[in-house]
């Protein structure tokens, strides 16, 4: 086959790009055991109120640095447990969020942070994250969800401690 | 018999040489491309490692 040496460089360039990604894809995870925010873990989304963790919203310390942060998101709310809507989480802390709705889908993204998932009914969304910035952040709703949709916000402020 | 494959054979190098100097731009533009992906993607992943 007659090929040209430019398009071989580049056919070399693009194969290698793609099998790269790949491997990364492959240790993040089977090696690293990353999965998707929302893995196949479910509960009946009619009974949210009485199963648990989501009978008893907000921040739990679980370890030396380490809480367990669960919210139920519903139409047009963030329920973490206070009425002010206020989370504290000291620098530094690991947070695993443990997250779900109780009607229809909702977005769940902390603006600044690399948390950001999907909400939907009858699936429990998790995410991990350390914070290592102390700040205030906004959690916001960025699936739309209704006409109160802007309206569903909560924060969580990172002091230093 | 000889003949005619040596004439194919010297009609296809010539093809091939007059085509070889068109090709610097397009493998420059199109390395340049996959240099923009490459930033956009190493930018993203180091965006998610300082957040």
């Amino acid at each position: 086959m007659n090929m040209h040496k430019y398009e071989k460089v580049w056919l070399l360039f693009g194969t290698g790009t793609l099998l790269i990604f790949l491997i990364i894809v492959g240790i993040s995870a089977f090696y690293m055991g990353n999965q998707p925010p929302s893995c196949a873990v479910t509960l009946n989304p009619d009974k949210v109120d009485e199963t648990e963790p989501f009978n008893e919203p907000g921040l739990k310390q679980i370890g030396d640095d380490e809480y367990q942060l669960t919210i139920v998101a519903s139409a047009f709310n963030y329920d973490v447990g206070s009425d002010d809507k206020v989370i504290e989480i000291p620098k530094g802390a690991t947070v695993h969020f443990n997250v779900t709705t109780k009607d229809v889908i909702h977005g769940f993204e902390l603006a600044g942070t690399n948390v950001n998932m999907m909400l939907e009914p009858g699936y429990i969304s998790t995410y991990t994250n350390t914070f290592k910035n102390a700040g205030t952040y906004t959690l916001l709703c960025n699936e739309y969800c209704g006409a109160g949709h802007h309206l569903m916000a909560a924060t969580i402020e990172v002091v230093e401690s | 018999m000889a003949n005619p494959q040596t004439q194919h054979h010297i009609e296809k190098k010539e093809v091939h040489k007059e085509k070889g100097n068109d090709y610097k731009g397009t493998f420059m533009s199109v390395m340049l491309l996959g240099g923009f992906l490459i930033l956009s993607w190493v930018g993203v992943w180091i965006l998610y490692l300082i957040r």
